[in-house]
């Protein structure tokens, strides 16, 4: 899994916000690539398979194990739906 | 949050959550609460014998546990939408986990044994095992058991070592499953008392009944529960005891039979010839909705 380009990166980054937002019920959130469990609250884990499957569908991509496995935070994230192609 | 200073292995599994699957944070903290001080210890002690200071081994495990629950808790989510279990026949679950040496080794078993300690509804089946279980079968006396669907060993392991006179034998279809259950038992000096046997009890029914049989959630993973437990009902000699649990509404992987409610089960098993004695049902967690679905268990005592 390559990084996901700074343009890419912008992209993506304006596109999960708001699910981010909505999950953790946070409007002012700011998702950045360093973004992980262990800077908010009710980021726990029923709340990461919630925001998981919603990205899915608004990415219309479908994350493998591998790919879970490797989304300790949101750098992790960014790249895998750049490897999709999402935001190319 | 639990001081571990004193429990390597257990802060070990707050290190690697913290790194690789922040959002488990509170796991830890959440059994502790629930099950005290007792569970703490008894998950370091039995970490210190499956793996000692092989660090790079139990950071896999703790590993695969979390590639585990992620792929199990993902499938939750999607079951909440459709109430199924995705279609699939035994056959292809075996191919896709059973016969798969490296979805075994590297994440379903690792991924199993640390659910009994980490997973709420595993650790009071184990609690209810422990405690109504096992005094049946000291009080019973019997000396040989049958667990079927061996699974990491977990429970083998623990009836052996309850019962210093007590031999057993496992059946599993899965060779992986039996490594790893000789590999349990080996660790805890118990594998000189405990037969290894790949073998389907439907197509090769085993003889003689034995006083006592186990079977631990092994009916959903199969396509016709009721010819299983009809042959495990022929395992158990009368005036026995068993004890045999089920997995509800919970999707993993290789889960093809889908119970709703306790009920289902125990229909089932009342209809292959066990008297139920007592039973334990329980949950993984509180639904965070009312809609939402939650894995369960049901862990039911039997005799004839």
């Amino acid at each position: 899994m390559g990084k996901a380009s700074p343009e890419q990166e912008r992209k993506i980054i304006e596109m999960i916000t708001p699910v981010f937002r909505s999950v953790f019920e946070d409007d002012k959130l700011v998702v950045n690539r360093t973004l992980n469990a262990n800077m908010v609250a009710e980021w726990d884990s029923l709340n990461h398979i919630t925001l998981v499957v919603e990205l899915e569908q608004l990415t219309g991509t479908q994350f493998t194990s591998d790919e879970l496995a490797s989304m300790a935070d949101v750098g992790g994230l960014i790249d895998c739906l750049a490897g999709k192609g999402v935001a190319a | 949050m639990t001081d571990l200073s004193a429990y390597p292995h257990v802060a070990r599994v707050t290190d690697v959550f913290s790194t690789a699957f922040p959002y488990f944070k509170g796991t830890i903290d959440r059994q502790r609460e629930t099950f005290g001080t007792n569970w703490l210890e008894h998950f370091e002690r039995e970490m210190t014998v499956m793996f000692g200071a092989d660090w790079s081994r139990f950071d896999n495990a703790v590993t695969g546990y979390g590639r585990f629950a992620l792929d199990s808790m993902k499938l939750q989510k999607l079951f909440d939408k459709t109430r199924q279990y995705v279609n699939k026949t035994y056959a292809e679950a075996a191919s896709e986990v059973y016969q798969n040496r490296t979805y075994m080794f590297d994440l379903y078993l690792p991924g199993i044994l640390l659910s009994h300690f980490l997973w709420r509804h595993h650790y009071m089946q184990h609690l209810f095992y422990v405690k109504e279980f096992l005094p049946r079968v000291r009080a019973h006396g019997g000396d040989l058991f049958y667990d079927v669907g061996v699974g990491t060993g977990f429970y083998s392991k623990e009836m052996l070592r309850a019962t210093p006179g007590m031999r057993g034998q496992g059946f599993d279809l899965s060779p992986f499953s039996l490594e790893f259950t000789g590999n349990t038992l080996t660790s805890f000096g118990l594998r000189d008392r405990y037969t290894l046997n790949k073998r389907d009890i439907i197509k090769d029914p085993v003889s003689p009944p034995a006083p006592f049989v186990v079977s631990i959630e092994v009916l959903e993973h199969l396509e016709d529960p009721q010819s299983f437990l009809n042959a495990l009902s022929r395992m158990l000699a009368p005036g026995g005891f068993g004890l045999i649990s089920a997995a509800l509404t919970a999707p993993n992987a290789d889960h093809i039979y889908l119970y709703n409610e306790p009920g289902d089960v125990i229909e089932q098993i009342e209809k292959a010839g066990f008297k139920v004695v007592d039973f334990v049902h329980d949950a993984a967690y509180e639904p965070r909705r009312p809609t939402d679905s939650v894995p369960r268990n049901l862990a039911v005592i039997v005799t004839h």
